[in-house]
């Protein structure tokens, strides 16, 4: 796996959207605080805030256009996908690594952009940062916890503590990080996306999901072989879930208890998702963890 | 919905020479062919006069009153029924635990009096219970398992592992309170399954011709059902297997850009490059609350976009799914699809 460099100050980093479209003035903060950290920020005026008139921040051409030469050009030295939203899944094939593996760079994003990643991690063996994007920067967010994308930026290593909780199933492992948002997981699989499960840590989130649809998704992670290959499971923010008129009837930790073996480490309440805090992960990256009746350690090995 | 107008009619107005037949089949690859001189040992033996009608609920919950229309129709048909001990379990929103509707469908499978299983409802549940089966009786003693939505997991799971004919279609919940009542497409529908299950006649199904349909005509057993229940299937066990075959979609109560994800799915795990046609059903989309956020693109766009590359055929408008034009179709047995401008025939063979 490529650990693509530290970002220096002055490193340019580009923004771009390819998925969904977003309004210039919803990525003003974000481009603020990036220059605030002493990068410079170049902003694709094709697909960032340029009106489509549509749901796409562009055309598929365009998207794929738009990130093909973020990726290329070898003077960016990360990539921000401004929003998720949808249209990964339309492009993801039409990218071409080749300039990327020669000049490996960090790519930043999450929900949508979880494709991606598991592209990254599958097919061009480089690590990617699931992370907060342009919204998140907003002034009226909750900013505090971009400073573990920062610190990721800066190549410092990720050592994370989180709170006890009582769902959790004590346990330790050591693998690389892989995840994001169920919908995405759970659609990647049989595609040539999907990396190698084997000893990994995975983690999930979603928002706004019907409890059964949650369901139908671990279920399938379950069935694809992914819960049984995994060393641990940290189970994000599953914020806004829906109910259906007759109630589901279980919770989401006993959705999780169903299906994953009896011996997995797994840790609820991890502040990664939309609506909770959105900490940076390193995918691709191999880190440890340990849950005890104290609390949770995620600490990442070089 | 309503875009299709539908016509059904028993084998003696089957449109098509066995001459024409003939030449098709002559024309097919050599794996086609071994497909079909496997096919008749996976249908399981049409319904006789007094077989009974097994009905479980291996997902939603449903109580025993609901099943009585349907009750009423199987006994008109001159079948007989049983049900199973899922009916008016309730488990959350399933009919019963795992292990109850695992138990129920297994007996169901297992019964030799049973000729025929029903899934009384959709919803959502087959996958928590599929791999909990052992379909091993259904191999020495195959019958018809029925239902569709859900019980899509059934459909491509036994076409996956067994190639045994099952039979898309309505379910319980769906049949007339009162059949005198019904319009004509409802009895259509519903006498549809009985001339499926008692082989009446080769089914037969039209559809008015759509603009964005790709003309041609072809041959092969009939696989698919709901998207979101077959992109749920994909990378496991029970996965769509839809190569050399006659691939139909339905879907309902989604976004379209969801329903554009799906099809990436299909696209990108490869079962798109080798079917033999596409039928395109009912896509019933969930309008965005914000109209910005609608895609800006059609389902005919964006099924046709998956499959350019491709010659075989494509139909929209297709009477199948969630809507009351949801005929029965006899998923692993072979069809005529014939798509022309003026309207498209698929023809049992």
């Amino acid at each position: 796996m490529t650990i693509p460099p530290a970002l220096k100050k002055n490193d340019w980093i580009a923004m771009v959207g390819p998925s969904g479209y977003i309004d210039l003035n919803r990525t003003t903060d974000c481009v603020q605080m990036l220059k605030n950290w002493g990068y410079r920020v170049s902003v694709d005026p094709h697909t960032v805030g340029s009106d489509t008139g549509n749901y796409f921040a562009g055309s598929d051409d365009q998207r794929a256009a738009s990130l093909q030469a973020a990726l290329d050009n070898r003077d960016i030295k990360a990539i921000i996908c401004a929003r998720g939203g949808y249209g990964m899944s339309r492009i993801i094939d039409r990218l071409d690594f080749k300039e990327f593996r020669k000049h490996p760079k960090w790519v930043v994003g999450y929900s949508d952009i979880t494709l991606l990643h598991l592209h990254l991690q599958s097919k061009v063996k480089t690590a990617s940062l699931h992370a907060p994007m342009a919204a998140a920067f907003m002034k009226e967010e909750d900013t505090s916890y971009l400073i573990y994308l920062h610190q990721a930026l800066k190549g410092n290593l990720a050592n994370y503590r989180f709170a006890p909780q009582a769902a959790n199933i004590k346990g330790s492992a050591t693998g690389e990080l892989v995840g994001g948002n169920l919908c995405l997981l759970a659609h990647s699989i049989g595609s040539v996306s999907v990396p190698n499960m084997q000893g990994k840590l995975l983690f999930i989130e979603d928002v706004g999901e019907y409890f059964y649809t949650i369901d139908r998704y671990l279920w399938q992670l379950k069935r694809a072989g992914w819960l049984d290959k995994i060393s641990g499971l940290l189970v994000g923010d599953f914020s806004s879930t829906k109910d259906t008129t007759r109630p589901f009837g279980k919770t989401m930790e006993e959705l999780v208890k169903d299906v994953v073996p009896e011996s997995l480490p797994v840790a609820f309440n991890i502040p990664v998702g939309h609506q909770s805090a959105n900490v940076t992960f390193k995918c691709g990256v191999q880190h440890h963890l340990n849950i005890t009746k104290g609390g949770v350690t995620l600490k990442e090995v070089r | 919905m309503d875009r299709s107008r539908f016509l059904r009619t028993t084998g003696a107005l089957l449109p098509f020479s066995l001459l024409g037949k003939k030449t098709l089949l002559a024309s097919n690859n050599i794996m086609q062919e071994s497909c079909s001189l496997q096919a008749p040992s996976g249908i399981p033996p049409y319904l006789k006069n007094g077989d009974c009608i097994g009905i479980t609920s291996p997902s939603g919950h449903i109580q025993y009153k609901e099943l009585l229309p349907a009750i009423r129709q199987i006994k008109s048909w001159g079948l007989t029924f049983k049900t199973g001990h899922t009916i008016g379990l309730k488990d959350g929103t399933f009919g019963g635990t795992d292990l109850q509707r695992a138990t129920d469908f297994q007996q169901m499978i297992d019964d030799p009096s049973v000729k025929a299983i029903l899934c009384a409802r959709g919803g959502y549940g087959a996958v928590r219970i599929i791999d909990r089966i052992d379909f091993s009786g259904l191999v020495k003693n195959p019958k018809w398992i029925i239902g569709f939505s859900d019980a899509t997991v059934f459909h491509c799971h036994i076409a996956r592992n067994y190639n045994i004919a099952t039979l898309h279609s309505k379910m319980c919940n769906s049949f007339p309170d009162n059949w005198d009542k019904a319009t004509e497409q409802q009895r259509a529908t519903i006498n549809s399954i009985r001339d499926a299950l008692l082989n009446t006649g080769k089914m037969q199904y039209q559809s008015i011709a759509n603009p964005m349909n790709r003309a041609g005509r072809t041959e092969g057993a009939l696989i698919g059902g709901n998207m979101r229940t077959i992109e749920n299937l994909s990378g496991t066990r029970s996965a769509l297997s839809a190569a050399g075959k006659i691939l139909f979609l339905e879907e309902t109560h989604e976004y379209l850009y969801n329903m554009d994800r799906m099809l990436w799915n299909l696209s990108r795990t490869g079962e798109l490059k080798h079917l033999k046609g596409l039928i395109i059903g009912a896509m019933i989309r969930t309008p965005q609350r914000d109209p910005n956020d609608e895609l800006n693109k059609s389902i005919y766009e964006l099924v046709m976009e998956k499959v350019k590359e491709y010659a075989y055929p494509v139909t929209f408008d297709f009477p199948v799914g969630h809507i009351v034009e949801n005929y029965a179709l006899k998923c692993g047995v072979r069809h005529q699809l014939d798509v022309t401008t003026v309207g498209t025939t698929l023809s049992e063979s």
